[in-house]
């Protein structure tokens, strides 16, 4: 490979990939930083105002109760989908039968579009038309406000977030253990480990940076939540049910605040950032530990 | 391997290299290129492009649709170009079309958009071309000084916006109860109706939070009209006495049970399905729903009411809205290209002549000019009832619907304020609040 090995041709190698890389994502994400201290209807000449959009973000009600419905789905999700979907990516790598066929029914809301997870949702939460609230009526129970009320939405989002995301999980889950070395665990069996020490001690933490690739990418896609909203309630009532870019994209395209609608975009980006940052920070910590 | 093949192998890899990078470069420098487009199709005739806000505008704007296809038939040798996206799409591609200066020649747009766009210099003023059309003196008053900054018209109308609610006589009749025309009336319709588990007004908020024209007109019975130059300038306050009694009217509709249980999660599409499937006594609506009313089950025992009396409003009750929707606007690039600006011209010529007039009709909505409209009684009785409704003695109309004469942030928040209130979520005095908040923010 005599010929890569001079660093202008390696440069000029690298060159189409960082110039379209520095078009179609540094530039949009500094000009949306850009616009985010500016007041912006969609054209004409934005207005600089500095911090103004921030301020303002600071003292919108609907702004928070999106931020609180992020950070409500972000620790629900989390708290269940990765001990769900690591249990389940644990019992399908037994060899029962049928065990392809589940693996495959598992995954399979991973591939259903988000929009049209949303909609399979609405017919099964609706507080009139659902599924579940019908069998509750069945029993004598009450209808329950899964969604459209103010307390249980964030949760109901949660709970089709876990739905359509658990084969994702999984399948990382699975493809994990399926690369642990076998010598490993047979020389643990030969120790005399139990099969929860065996998981405790030895399965787990040769899994840690599959643990953090998924929650990495949980944490992520949470900050992405936007279709399920956008289906199962509008972000309604009164913006009560908005996650933080549900209620981007109402600022932004709704209300045509330009300015204000990226600022949210920047703290989802930072947040978000902050977020995985901090979680790997902690399993590279206990890596070392 | 010996360096001669080596270095071979190098240029011609260094080649390749380079014609990624120029190829990719000329991609892109071909997309900044595209946009704007000429006056001429590769037919030769003429094409002017027309956006609209639905995505599916032959199925959802049959009117509209009806008139494009009778202008092509009319004019062979002008093709118009008709593309549709949802409403917030719509917005936020005119925006960037608006930034980049390639707006569509003809589009729907918000009033309020499009008196920034007019201000930015992105729109034609219409003023010379209506005159030339002698289309001025067709439309009302209201609609011209409506779409107007100054001596600049930068709009015309692109369909008629009479609201109302539509009532199911049959469930009216069947549980003893008479058409309201006061606010007590219709609380009492709520309250009968409520008891035996029947919404009275079917109203859906997911993804259509604007839908509550109804009490839009509810504003003008507390005098929207003389309030809002005040509420623009900052001299008057949403949340004054008059508006905030309103909303405590909306409120005692709610804990009588006039809405239904699902209003929060319900579309405005299966509000009114809920209507035409006889599972509601009124649907909260305008004309654009009376040919779907017509074909349903319910569209003989259908009429339209123009919303309640109140005894505590302020000025004149017996209003209807019946007023000029979002506009039409035109590109001011039109202006620059004589054969484009002569075939836009012709279409606004056709759109507002008779045949197009009374294509919306036939399509369910009222004409937008002066023309006087042929009905057919039975086949068309939804719509004749709602025409009718609107033009009974001694009814009057706002000049425009209160929504469309603020920025779209806060029209946002009355939209919010009515739904919030109607779906327990803000109390009367939050809901105006927040109304005033999006107001003190301009």
């Amino acid at each position: 490979m005599i010929w890569v090995s001079s660093r202008w041709k390696i440069l000029l190698m690298v060159a189409p990939a960082v110039v379209l890389f520095t078009m179609f994502v540094v530039y949009p994400v500094l000009y949306s930083v850009w616009f985010s201290f500016t007041k912006f209807q969609g054209f004409g000449t934005p207005e600089f105002i500095g911090f103004g959009n921030y301020a303002a973000l600071g003292q919108d009600p609907f702004f928070w109760q999106a931020l609180q419905n992020t950070v409500v789905i972000l620790v629900v999700s989390l708290v269940l989908l990765i001990p769900l979907s690591f249990a389940l990516a644990l019992l399908l790598r037994r060899k029962i039968p049928g065990g392809g066929a589940l693996r495959a029914l598992v995954f399979g809301p991973a591939i259903i579009a988000p929009i049209l997870a949303g909609l399979i949702w609405v017919f099964i939460l609706d507080p009139k038309i659902g599924l579940i609230n019908r069998l509750l009526a069945g029993i004598g129970v009450a209808p329950v406000q899964w969604i459209g009320g103010d307390t249980l939405t964030p949760y109901a989002i949660s709970l089709v977030f876990i739905w359509s995301s658990i084969g994702f999980a999984m399948t990382i889950f699975y493809a994990g253990l399926q690369l642990l070395p076998g010598d490993v665990m047979e020389a643990s069996a030969l120790d005399g480990a139990t099969g929860w020490q065996q998981l405790r001690f030895v399965t787990i933490p040769m899994m840690r940076e599959t643990f953090a690739i998924v929650t990495v990418l949980l944490i992520t896609n949470i900050f992405k939540i936007f279709e399920l909203v956008y289906m199962l309630t509008g972000g309604g009532p009164v913006h009560r049910s908005e996650t933080l870019v549900s209620y981007m994209y109402f600022v932004t395209f709704t209300n045509q605040q330009y300015g204000s609608g990226m600022a949210i975009a920047v703290i989802v980006t930072v947040l978000g950032a902050i977020v995985s940052a901090g979680y790997l920070a902690l399993a590279r910590r206990g890596r070392t530990a | 391997m010996s360096l001669p093949q080596t270095r071979g192998r190098s240029v011609r890899r260094i080649a390749l290299a380079a014609l990624t990078v120029g190829a990719t470069l000329l991609s892109v420098a071909g997309c900044a290129s595209a946009g704007g487009s000429g006056s001429t199709s590769s037919g030769g005739k003429t094409e002017i492009s027309l956006s609209l806000q639905n995505p599916d505008v032959k199925t959802a704007d049959p009117a509209t649709w009806a008139i494009v296809q009778a202008f092509e038939k009319a004019n062979p040798d002008i093709t118009v170009k008709v593309s549709g996206e949802a409403v917030a799409e719509h917005l936020q591609k005119l925006s960037i079309a608006a930034q980049s200066d390639t707006l569509p020649d003809i589009f729907w747009v918000y009033k309020s958009t499009a008196e920034q766009m007019q201000q930015a210099g992105k729109l034609l003023d219409l003023a010379p071309v209506l005159d030339d059309l002698e289309l001025t003196e067709h439309f009302p008053k209201s609609t011209i000084s409506g779409f107007s900054s100054g001596k600049v018209i930068y709009g015309v109308p692109y369909q008629g916006l009479l609201t109302g609610l539509w009532y199911n006589k049959k469930i009216l009749a069947d549980n003893g109860l008479e058409v309201p025309v006061t606010f007590d009336d219709l609380l009492n319709v709520a309250k009968t109706l409520s008891a035996k588990g029947i919404p009275t007004i079917s109203n859906g908020a997911n993804q259509s939070s604007f839908s509550v024209w109804s009490f839009l007109v509810d504003l003008d019975r507390f005098g929207y009209q003389d309030k809002v130059k005040g509420l623009l300038d900052g001299s008057e306050k949403y949340s004054n006495p008059d508006f905030l009694r309103l909303y405590q009217h909306i409120a005692e509709l709610r804990e009588a049970g006039a809405f239904p249980t699902n209003v929060s999660t319900q579309t405005y599409q299966q509000a009114v399905d809920q209507f035409t499937s006889g599972k509601a006594a009124m649907l909260d609506a305008g004309v654009w729903a009376s040919s779907a009313i017509q074909e349903s089950q319910v569209g003989p025992d259908a009429g339209f009411w123009i919303g309640p009396q109140f005894d505590d409003g302020v000025g004149e009750q017996n209003i209807v809205m019946n007023v000029a929707s979002a506009p039409f606007a035109v590109s001011h690039k039109v202006g620059d290209d004589k054969t484009k600006l002569a075939a836009v011209k012709k279409f606004l010529a056709f759109y507002y002549g008779d045949e197009a007039q009374q294509l919306l009709v036939d399509n369910g909505q009222p004409p937008v000019t002066d023309y006087e409209p042929q009905l057919d009684a039975e086949k068309q009785s939804v719509l004749k009832a709602a025409l009718d409704a609107s033009t009974a003695p001694g009814v009057t109309s706002p000049e425009s619907q209160p929504d469309l004469l603020v920025s779209t942030a806060v029209a946002s928040a009355m939209y919010d304020s009515i739904y919030g209130v109607i779906q327990n979520q803000l109390s009367p005095q939050q809901a105006v609040d927040l109304v005033q908040k999006a107001l003190d923010a301009e």
